[in-house]
This record gives structure tokens, C-alpha cells and sequence, in this order.
């Protein structure tokens, strides 16, 4: 399955090659070599220090990486050339955490839970440093969003600590949610049918309430600032089976969202494209529009690898890697892509319910839906459900924060499914 | 436990499928409307990189080809090798400025079906032909070669039609531009001086500038006479050198304030070989507006005449504007104030009087070839519209050919051949009179009617006229036709 993975980039990016009048040349190989090594370690890794684990995780997001991998190269060769490394990165850093947990396990996440926690804060407030300072660390700003942070020893590393904060958030709700469980449930105020919660078990919705509308204020990025929310809230709900966080949370995620929109030019321009993206078409609008020229473009069939024109989408290679998917492969191969990764989420939930203690449980349905939710939030902004966020597509886009924060969840992933079945 | 956990991954599966949905909606439903939307570049951009066929003009001259791009060998760049002579008809594909003309009409056949969609790849699986086919014109290139030296350097057009078949066999506007120019680097520069020039080198003045068509209107208001019955050939009117206008201060007087030839009274056939103002004003307002509107509209004014590529259509305004104004009729059957017409559209008129009144629908393609140059498809002569009766037609005929011989277009003469005619100049609100001629010859069995407009004067300036600007070039083009046809070999 890895092989044919690995074959599927070669083959993709020779087909590249020859729309451009090449074929198979060194760049084919090279990517058949990097997959293979990449998710052949992978694999290997997990066949050592996890071998009960169901063998679909490495499949799939080998897959996913694979189709990412060739709309990456075939819009930027430079940036494939960065991607490549990712994918090694990523894979040797998903093979050092199954070593890692390969004689204590999980339990080490589930004890040093708050340690996880203030990392993932700093990870996360990281970006707001000055942009120039006496640190090697950098907060730097990207169209117009401060999600990054940029590393200055010798040579300058750049990423994104929000996509590796994610995840140690869902570590720690985990481990903390599971503890706290019966606390947060049990209730004794009424309001006629309706049991009222207490309010000191709202208190972790506000919370949530306020540090991802901080994100969004102070870090100006809606994506991330929903994803954070949608994981405390859809966490909460299902550790503790208590409705009443979901449409609490649903009413001050509305809260929020009209007061960013009363109070945010870049909010406000983000709607207006999404209702009418005509309306602003040399500019808000722009990337929208030409996301579903793209799309329509690309109709049933595709316009054929390497012969359309997506790099006249702006971010293609990014946030918008699903539009250019679409042109170039059509509605066959965007329906391959979402039906994969609803595969992957299908095959993280079923972790998750087969887990007998409820951290483990939490915790593979919290990595799931992290990654559902932030597939969701993304091709939801690219087929024009609702505003386009800006966040990546996992394992599609270019981007090595991404890509190795990914890889580490398929880690945690593989390594729940092994000691449920152990 | 579990409950919760199922009710979240039944969620995300509900907005996976919502997602299915929507993208299905955009790549099927919506998608002919997207990829079409003008604003989206991408059909244009993988055409213009792709090889086109050729077009080629009737006598098997090749007008545009594609040739390997020297820098990119899987591109294919357009060329044309007669730079602008066929810059208004032909056209041009630019990767940044759209298609015109041929060029965009034919896009389709003109585009090779080569390519690596599933569609592409299983259609040649199937053995068929995906590569571009070629497009062969009516226009011939001897003629339209000497149609653009016979225009030399003054502004205008030159149109001429098969009236038998409704080919169109030069077209021809000056001036022009090289389309080469809007291919390749340099594009944008040439572009943005082209739309800046002063003399308007994009304009078509065959199909997209109408100007006032002056006295070749007579030949609409005689056709309204005779079909009517109002007034023959020799029906008399009073010889004046200008008259007054009811209702109004205006008069109308001839052509330097002449008289109409010798006598009291003059005849139709006379006042229509002199020109005369006078007898045409009278006639006019004695048909009435809708009958000189109408005849108009029968020759395709008013109306969206069928054209391969975009055509202005000329214009009259509807009878009932005239009710009160006897005077705005008047001036109006002289081909003056708010009557104009294109050069294409003038030509459609001596077209249906030479082929005895039917109008042949006219075109520019001839046959369309698959790239083995077998027959793919051709063009059959069809009937557009019959304005005026056959019998009406004859009696235009000879009159427009006393023009020629004794009238105001003695200089469209051509020994040993019968030609027919009429001359026109009308005045330009800016500058020197509009030269025009329309004519057809030979009388007794038409190969080509044609009509020549010459904006502003042209080299002679406020005493051009068009007997001695306009006649003189549509002379040359009917003669040189008449030896191309009678001898094909170059």
C-alpha cells in the first residue's frame, strides 16, 4: 500500500513532467525514493513499537500525501523540493515518537498533562514576540496574520507553532477531561425540564470562549481561532455527553462571531467575499473566484495533470491546494481526496470507540476530529460553505509545520489503536 | 461512553458529504458558467499555448498558422503571415487580449482536442480525430491584397460579396495593425498603443463603423418608389436647383447648387444618374416614412444581420419619429442626418439588386478540414431575405448601370465590361465628406457586388466626392476580380 503510495507521487509527478514535454526523469524517482523511505519508515516503525495498531493510518495519509505532493510540485518545484524534506522530517519525527512511547506508552501525556498545557499556550503565544528584537526568536507576520514565528540561529527556520499547540491542546483536554469527567457532569439546578448546569462547569467553555477569540484577535486568524474552539467544545461534549456545552458553545461561537464581525475589517472582508466574492472581485474576492473558475475548470474529468492553470490561484499551493486539485483532476479526483479523508476520520473514531479507558478514548477522538475539523474549516471555505479561514489542508498543503504536526498525530493515532488491542 | 463519540463522527460525515455536494454543484452544474465566465483565463491560456489549426483564405493561402514556440517547445505560437491585411477579418488569438474574428468564431475547430483529460484520452483511444481542424475563408487573397493597395493609406473599407452565393470575397479596412504584435513579448506595450493610436487601427470600418451612406441611399428610396409603385423610371419631377422644406426653414439644394440636366422636368432614371437632391427629397416625403423605413429594414437595416464575425448594425430611425417632420424625411432618403450604415451593409444592398433582388445570406467561412485535409464540413449558399422584386431589380439595374456609363460614376467604368452603380457623399459632422461607392458588374450576370467607403475625404479632402474617390478603387477590385475569376491560375 506504502509502495503504491510512493508510486502514485512518482507517477503523478512524471505525468507533470510529460504535460511539460519530459516523462520520468530523476525527479520521479527521487520522489519514489522519498515516499518510500518516508512512509516506509513509518511503517517500519510502527511494525516495532506498535504492532497491533490498525494498519490504515499509514495507507491513507501516505495517500493524501501523495496526491498533495504532486499538486505541490506541480505549482512550485522549489517548494516540492522543501516538501520532500518535510515528509522526511515529519516521518523520522512520527518514528521517534513511537520509540519513544514504545515501553511507557501514552501514559507519560496523560501525568505530565499540564506541563502540555503551558507549552502549548507559549507555542501558541509564541508569535506575538516583536518582530525584531536581541532573541533569536522572532514573532513574524504573513498576510496580515501573526501565526508565525521565525528562528534565527545561523540559518532562519520559520513555522508555525499553532499546528504542533493543536495538538498538545487535545493532549491535555484528554488527560484532563477524562479526571474531571463525573465533575462536569453531574448537575443539580432545573429550570423546568432543562437541568441547568453548575456554573463553575461552564467555566471551561469560557475559557475556550476567550482564548480562542483571543487567538483571533491578537493573532488576527479565524481558522485557527475556530479550530481551537471546535476542539474544547466538541471535546467537553463528548467526555461528558451533556448537550448543553454544545449549544452553550454554539451561542457564544455566535456571540463571538457577530462581535468579530462588528469589530474586524478583516473579518468583515472575509464574509463579504464569501457572500459575493463578484462584488470584490480585483481583491477580497479575488482568490474565491478564482478558486471556482478553478473548480468549474476543472468539471468532471480535469484538465489533466500538469495542464491546467492553477497557479492562477493565489495560495494554491496552500490554503487553496483543493481548488488546484480540482482543476487538474476534476470532481473524481476531489471526491477521492475528501472520500480519503473521510476514511481517516472513520478510522480514527474507530480507535476511539474500540479504546477501553476513557484518556485513550478522548484522546484518539480529540486527534480525529482535529483533523476532520480542520479539513472541514478549509475545503468548507474553498467550495464557498462559509468564509475562507486560511488554515492547511493535512498532509496536502505545502508546509512543514503542518506536515510534521500531522505526522505526529498519526503517531499518537497508531499508538492508541496498539494499546487497545494489547 | 460511546454514544457522544457517534454522534460526533456521524456529524463529520454528514459535513463530508455536504462537501461532496457542494464541489459536485460547482464542477458539474455550475462549471459550463464557470470555465466560461470572462473574467476566467484559464480557457483562453490553454488554447492560445496550444497548436491551432490553420486558416486559409479561398485561394488556398495560409493566413494564420502556429508555429513551435523557440522557447517553450510544448507551446505553439500564432502567426500571421500577411501581418494586417486580414487583421479585421481574420483576427487574432492573443494569450492576453482574447480572440477576435475568425480567430474566436472558430475557436472551437480552430482548437486542438489533444490533451490529457480523461475525455481527451479516451476520445482517442477511440480513434477519433482530436487534432485541430483548419478553417478555408471565401476571401480571396489576390483580391484583398489589391482591395488594401487600392485604399492606399486613406482610411476606409472595401467590401465586396459574391451576389450569387452571399461569399464575402475581400474585406478590408484601413488602416490596420499587424496582429503580430499582440503575440509574445512586447504584447502589452502594443496593446496598450493600438487602443491609444488617434487613427483607431482595432475599428473595423467593413463591419464596425457605420457612417451616413449619403446618395447610395437613393438606391434604397428608388427600390421604395418602384416596389411601391409610386414613381417609374420615367416618372417626371420638377427640375430645380433646390427646394424648400415644409414646416421649416431648411432647404435642400443639389450638388453645387446645379440644375437637374436640361428642361422643366426630369426623370427618376435622370435624377438618379445626376444625383440629383431635389427629385429624392420630393420622393421621399411623397412614399411617406414607412415606406422608405421599410425598404431600408428589407435590405437587413434594423436588423441583426447573420455575420461570422461581430457586425454593427446599421440604422434608420422608425417611421412614426418622422409623423411631424417632413424635412427630417426629406433629408433623411438623401442618406444624410440619422441614417448609417456600415460599408458591409451597403454592400448587402447592391447584392440583392444584382442577383435580381434575392439577398444571399452572407459569410466568410467556406469549408472547415480535419488536419488530414480531408472535407469536414462546407458552407451551402442560402437566401437571407428578398428585398425588392425581380422585376423592381432589373429596372434598379439599369439605371445604376446608366450611372456608371453617362452619371456621376463615370470613373468606375471598365472597357468591355458592363458595370453598374451608385455614388454617394455625405457629410461629416467633423471634417471632409465620406466618399462612397456601391456597384456591381457584369450587369448581365453579377460576380461581385461591392461597396467602398472612404472616410473623411481620404487624400482629396473637402472636394472629395464619391464618384471621384470611392468609384475609382471599386473599379479596380471589380476588375481585378473579373481577370482572377476568368483566370484562376496566378
Amino acid at each position: 500500500m506504502v509502495l503504491a503510495a510512493a508510486a502514485l507521487a512518482a507517477f503523478g509527478v512524471s505525468l507533470v513532467n510529460f504535460a511539460d514535454g519530459g516523462g520520468v526523469d530523476a525527479q520521479s524517482a527521487l520522489t519514489f525514493l522519498v515516499f518510500s523511505l518516508a512512509f516506509g519508515a513509518l511503517l517500519a516503525g510502527m511494525r516495532a513499537w506498535a504492532p497491533s495498531a490498525v494498519p490504515f493510518l499509514i495507507p491513507l495519509a501516505a495517500t493524501i500525501s501523495a496526491v498533495g505532493f504532486v499538486t505541490v510540485y506541480r505549482l512550485d518545484r522549489e517548494l516540492a523540493d522543501l516538501q520532500r524534506w518535510w515528509l522526511l522530517l515529519g516521518s523520522g519525527l512520527a518514528v521517534l515518537a513511537l520509540y519513544m512511547m514504545r515501553s511507557n506508552g501514552l501514559d507519560p501525556l496523560r501525568r505530565y498533562r499540564y506541563l502540555f498545557l503551558a507549552a502549548a499556550v507559549a507555542l501558541l503565544l509564541l508569535p506575538l514576540l516583536p518582530v525584531s528584537g536581541p532573541l533569536p526568536l522572532h514573532g513574524l507576520e504573513v498576510n496580515g496574520s501573526r501565526l508565525w514565528v521565525r528562528f534565527d540561529v545561523g540559518v532562519r527556520i520559520q513555522f508555525q507553532p499553532g499546528e504542533v499547540a493543536k495538538l498538545l491542546l487535545v493532549v491535555f483536554l484528554a488527560s484532563f477531561l477524562a479526571e474531571r469527567q463525573t465533575a462536569l457532569t453531574v448537575s443539580n439546578r432545573h429550570l423546568g425540564p432543562i437541568r441547568l448546569p453548575e456554573p463553575r462547569q461552564l467555566s471551561p467553555v469560557v475559557v475556550a470562549w476567550a482564548a480562542s477569540f483571543a487567538v483571533l484577535i491578537y493573532q488576527r486568524d479565524l481558522g485557527a481561532s475556530m479550530l481551537l474552539f471546535g476542539v474544547f467544545i466538541v471535546m467537553l461534549y463528548m467526555a461528558t455527553n451533556r448537550f448543553t456545552y454544545l449549544t452553550t458553545g454554539l451561542l457564544v461561537f455566535t456571540g463571538g462571531v457577530v462581535l468579530a464581525y462588528t469589530r474586524f475589517a478583516h473579518v468583515q472582508r472575509r464574509v463579504t467575499a464569501w457572500l459575493d466574492p463578484w462584488s470584490d472581485y480585483d481583491d477580497a474576492g479575488y482568490q474565491i473566484a478564482q478558486g471556482m473558475f478553478a473548480m468549474g475548470s476543472g468539471s468532471l474529468s480535469g484538465s489533466g495533470l500538469g495542464l491546467g492553470r492553477p497557479d492562477l490561484i493565489p495560495a494554491a499551493a496552500t490554503d487553496f491546494v483543493f481548488a488546484a486539485v480540482a482543476e487538474e483532476m476534476g470532481l473524481a479526483g476531489s471526491i477521492v481526496v475528501i472520500a480519503a479523508y473521510a476514511l481517516l476520520v472513520a478510522t480514527g473514531f474507530g480507535i476511539a470507540l474500540r479504546s477501553r479507558d476513557l484518556f485513550r478514548k478522548l484522546l484518539a477522538a480529540g486527534l480525529t476530529f482535529v483533523l476532520g475539523l480542520q479539513t472541514i474549516l478549509i475545503l468548507a471555505g474553498v467550495v464557498r460553505i462559509m468564509p475562507v479561514t486560511g488554515i492547511t489542508l493535512p498532509f496536502m498543503s505545502y508546509g512543514g509545520s503542518s506536515l510534521l504536526a500531522n505526522f505526529l498525530l498519526i503517531a499518537l493515532l497508531a499508538r492508541v489503536s496498539h494499546e487497545e488491542r494489547t | 461512553m460511546n454514544g457522544p463519540l457517534r454522534r460526533v463522527a456521524v456529524a463529520l460525515f454528514v459535513v463530508f458529504m455536504i462537501l461532496v455536494l457542494n464541489v459536485t454543484y460547482w464542477q458539474v452544474i455550475a462549471a459550463d458558467r464557470l470555465r466560461d465566465d470572462p473574467r476566467n483565463s484559464r480557457v483562453l491560456l490553454t488554447r492560445t499555448g496550444r497548436e491551432r489549426g490553420l486558416i486559409i483564405s479561398a485561394d488556398g493561402e495560409i493566413l494564420a498558422r502556429s508555429i513551435g514556440d523557440p522557447i517553450d517547445s510544448q507551446r505553439y505560437l500564432r502567426q500571421y503571415p500577411y501581418e494586417g491585411l486580414y487583421a479585421h477579418t481574420v483576427g487574432f488569438s492573443s494569450l492576453l487580449f482574447g480572440g477576435t474574428g475568425i480567430e474566436r468564431a472558430f475557436a472551437e475547430e480552430l482548437t486542438s482536442g489533444r490533451d490529457l483529460t480523461v475525455a481527451g484520452v479516451i476520445n482517442a483511444l477511440l480513434g477519433g480525430d482530436v487534432r485541430a481542424q483548419s478553417v478555408q475563408l471565401t476571401l480571396n487573397h489576390q483580391l484583398q491584397t489589391i482591395a488594401s493597395e487600392a485604399l492606399a493609406g486613406q482610411t476606409g473599407a472595401v467590401v465586396a460579396i459574391n451576389p450569387a452565393t452571399g461569399e464575402i470575397l475581400a474585406m478590408v479596412s484601413t488602416p490596420d495593425f499587424d496582429p503580430n504584435r499582440l503575440i509574445g513579448s512586447g504584447a502589452p506595450q502594443a496593446w496598450s498603443d493600438l487602443q491609444e493610436d488617434p487613427t483607431r487601427p482595432l475599428l473595423s470600418r467593413a463591419t464596425g463603423q457605420s457612417y451616413p451612406p449619403g446618395s447610395t441611399f437613393k438606391s434604397i428610396v428608388a427600390t421604395a418608389a418602384l416596389e411601391t409603385g409610386e414613381a417609374g423610371p420615367d416618372t417626371l419631377f420638377p427640375n430645380t436647383r433646390s427646394i424648400d422644406l415644409p414646416n421649416s426653414t431648411a432647404t435642400i439644394e443639389n450638388f453645387n447648387a446645379s440644375l437637374c440636366g436640361a428642361g422643366d422636368q426630369v426623370t427618376l432614371e435622370e435624377s438618379f444618374l445626376r444625383s440629383c437632391n431635389t427629385t429624392f427629397a420630393l420622393l421621399g416625403m411623397d412614399l411617406g416614412a414607412e415606406a422608405v423605413v421599410d425598404a431600408a429594414q428589407s435590405f437587413g437595416f434594423n436588423r441583426p444581420v447573420p455575420l461570422e464575425i461581430p457586425l454593427l448594425t446599421s440604422a434608420i430611425p422608425p417611421a412614426d419619429t418622422f409623423a411631424n417632420s417632413l424635412a427630417a424625411l426629406a433629408q433623411t432618403s438623401l442618406g444624410e442626418r440619422d441614417v448609417q450604415a456600415t460599408a458591409f451593409q451597403m454592400a448587402l444592398v447592391a447584392s440583392a439588386i444584382a442577383n435580381d433582388g434575392l439577398l444571399m445570406e452572407p459569410h466568410l467561412l467556406a469549408r472547415i478540414f480535419d488536419a488530414d485535409s480531408t472535407l469536414e464540413s462546407e458552407v451551402e449558399p442560402s437566401v437571407y431575405a428578398q428585398p425588392l422584386g425581380a422585376g423592381t431589380a432589373v429596372v434598379l439595374q439599369q439605371m445604376m448601370e446608366r450611372v456608371v456609363t453617362q452619371g456621376t460614376g463615370t470613373r468606375a467604368q471598365i472597357p468591355g465590361v458592363r458595370v453598374a452603380g451608385k455614388t454617394g457623399t455625405s457629410e461629416s459632422a467633423t471634417g471632409p465628406p465620406h466618399a462612397w461607392f456601391i456597384g456591381f458588374a457584369p450587369v448581365e450576370r453579377p460576380m461581385m457586388a461591392i461597396a467602398v467607403v472612404v472616410a473623411s475625404g481620404g487624400d482629396i479632402g473637402e472636394s472629395a466626392t464619391g464618384g471621384s474617390v470611392a468609384a475609382p478603387i471599386a473599379r479596380t477590385v471589380i476588375e481585378a476580380w473579373l481577370n482572377i475569376a476568368l483566370d484562376p491560375a496566378p
